[in-house]
């Protein structure tokens, strides 16, 4: 069962190739590596499509960091009112993007070229589960996950990639819900 | 309206260096029956009853005994036969004499109901602001003449306290206390994360983790001397999870230089790094063992979150845990034979504890979200955070399972125990 949802999910990536098929080869992702602990979780799971207006409306900043005193240009700004996301999320202890997720990603990548004054500063955030510290290097290494993709259309070095680990949740309840929501990199330009 | 205006503010003060509340949670019906009575006092000595209460409140909170007051003064050749009836095991009482304005005589005897004998007695002085630091060393000692070991309660926590305020925002506060968690001090204040304090072996600094400046940096702070905190040097990538050397002189820490997450020791003199681990996963949360020879630290190396322990002298990495798909943040116990952790049970993050040489796991608690486990400096207890409700607050644990306790926050969550080693 699990291995096909896993071959579900390269079938997907390649036959939906097209323009990025360059982009599928080198960031393929890994098979899920999936327990029968975790398989109530990851069938939950599958990516969810970042949802930014219902997080608005609930009052939640968008940013990790407190963005309301960052002016963001009216260029980011006017790319926010696309149906770009801004923000991504993962699995349960998971680094790897998928195809909707990357997907988002090849747009951030194309608006950064068009804008070539603009850097970006990937955040990288877990969920409340398991250890602080842990959840710190796994917050990064999500962040690292977006950013090597950018880097495959050379934009490394405009990428600056931070992570909060834990520390700051969307959602601060403590069930599946909340930790879907908190398990994610926010795309912040400056 | 002045005046008035001074009263309100050391009002808001008082309230928001709130004490923790110590709840005892679960009491062990075997624990050794004490009686600890109040002092005697000789002239204007009020702090009799106060050095009593908390040595008892110490003894409750050990798990090792039910400590109760005599209802009276005893002040001289107790009524062992009437004692051995209650089934009370050894009775403490003593005396407090003021001979001057802030100096008190301090007498203190510990007698064994059964054998009617002397187990431990001693007569100091002492200055008036020191009674309750002089009432946890006697425990300390009392402790010791009972069961032979020392106890842990002359010693200090540090934790972080979070505060909602409102539109988003939080408070964060590095606090330190006695190890009763009375006589709450903040360290430091932020509006951004801090995390991981940790307790150097002088217990004269506390090196964490804070997100001040928007990225996770580590820092040294140095409680007793105001405002002086001192900064690492500046690493790229994340600088996270500090812990001391048993010497003092060198931070375990992780680096991710160049996104590749790993374990080095930062020589605070030389400012030199030596890289411990170069695994291409996450490798995190390292602490020494207690001589310094080994490390233990989390690692994602198998494709699973476990434990790893690295024998410096050999460079050998051996796996420490098996059981479990989650194991993680584990510490050495004082004695170096165990380690306490965070292990996942089904969908539950538990403390665990390991012995090293048998493999045989503990699971210690029962709750959902178990974090950050601790040793009390003799080994005894375990601290960590845990959540009730929605709130996160932090609970011990005594090593034979026996005794649990709660410390609770009245103005929002406490989290990130580190107990300190003796203080000097």
């Amino acid at each position: 069962m699990l291995k096909i949802i896993s071959l579900t999910i390269t079938i997907v990536l390649f036959s939906s190739c097209s323009s990025v098929d360059y982009l599928y080869k080198k960031v393929l992702p890994k098979p899920n590596v999936v327990t029968i602990e975790d398989r109530t979780e990851n069938t939950q799971e599958n990516v969810i499509e970042a949802d930014q207006s219902s997080l608005q409306s609930q009052g939640f900043s968008i940013s990790g960091v407190d963005t309301s005193s960052i002016v963001e240009p009216v260029v980011v700004a006017d790319f926010r009112n696309t149906d770009v996301s801004f923000v991504l999320y993962f699995f349960y202890d998971g680094t790897e993007i998928y195809e909707d997720s990357t997907k988002q990603i090849i747009k951030h990548a194309n608006f950064m070229r068009n804008n070539p004054a603009l850097n970006l500063r990937l955040e990288g955030h877990a969920d409340e589960r398991g250890t602080r510290e842990y959840n710190l290097a796994l917050g990064e290494n999500r962040a690292l996950s977006v950013k090597e993709i950018l880097g495959l259309y050379d934009l490394s070095s405009r990428v600056e990639v931070i992570s909060f680990g834990e520390e700051k949740p969307i959602l601060q309840h403590h069930d599946e819900d909340a930790w879907q929501k908190n398990r994610r990199v926010e795309f912040v330009y400056q | 309206m002045k005046q008035l205006l001074v009263f309100v503010l050391s009002l808001y003060t008082t309230l928001t260096w709130a004490v923790l509340e110590v709840t005892i949670i679960k009491q062990d019906e075997n624990a050794l029956p004490i009686v600890i009575s109040d002092f005697s006092v000789v002239g204007d000595a009020n702090q009799g009853k106060t050095i009593a209460r908390v040595m008892r409140d110490n003894f409750n909170r050990s798990g090792e005994f039910s400590a109760s007051s005599a209802n009276y003064v005893i002040n001289d050749k107790p009524n062992f036969d009437k004692w051995k009836t209650k089934k009370i095991e050894a009775i403490v009482l003593g005396k407090l004499e003021k001979i001057s304005k802030k100096v008190f005589n301090v007498e203190i005897e510990l007698l064994d109901v059964y054998s009617k004998k002397t187990l431990y007695k001693d007569k100091f002085a002492v200055h008036n602001s020191g009674i309750r630091r002089i009432a946890h060393y006697l425990s300390d000692q009392i402790y010791h003449a009972l069961l032979g070991e020392k106890g842990s309660f002359d010693t200090r926590l540090a934790y972080i306290t979070v505060t909602n305020k409102g539109k988003g925002e939080r408070e964060y506060r590095l606090e330190i206390s006695d190890s009763d968690a009375q006589n709450p001090q903040t360290i430091l204040k932020s509006k951004e994360p801090i995390l991981s304090p940790v307790w150097s072996p002088d217990q004269n600094k506390i090196a964490y983790v804070s997100f001040r400046n928007a990225r996770s940096e580590v820092f040294i702070q140095y409680p007793f001397v105001r405002r002086k905190t001192q900064k690492l040097p500046y690493f790229d990538g994340i600088a996270s999870s500090p812990s001391w050397h048993p010497n003092g002189k060198s931070l375990l820490l992780t680096l991710s230089k160049n996104g590749n997450k790993d374990i080095y020791s930062y020589q605070l003199a030389s400012k030199k790094l030596i890289r411990l681990t170069t695994d291409v996963g996450i490798d995190t949360e390292a602490s020494y063992s207690p001589k310094g020879d080994k490390i233990v630290f989390t690692s994602n190396r198998s494709g699973q979150v476990q434990v790893y322990i690295k024998n410096l002298k050999t460079s050998k990495i051996n796996r420490a845990t098996f059981k479990g798909r989650y194991n993680a943040k584990a510490v050495f116990s004082p004695d170096g034979k165990s380690l306490a952790m965070v292990h996942r049970v089904g969908k539950y993050y538990r403390i665990a504890l390991l012995d090293i040489t048998n493999k045989y796991l503990t699971i210690m608690t029962n709750n959902q979200l178990d974090e950050s486990p601790f040793f009390s400096p003799n080994g005894g207890m375990i601290i960590f955070a845990t959540h009730k409700g929605s709130s996160g607050v932090l609970s011990v644990v005594s090593i034979l399972g026996r005794q649990t306790f709660e410390l609770a926050s009245k103005t929002g969550e406490v989290r990130e125990p580190n107990w300190s080693h003796y203080l000097k």
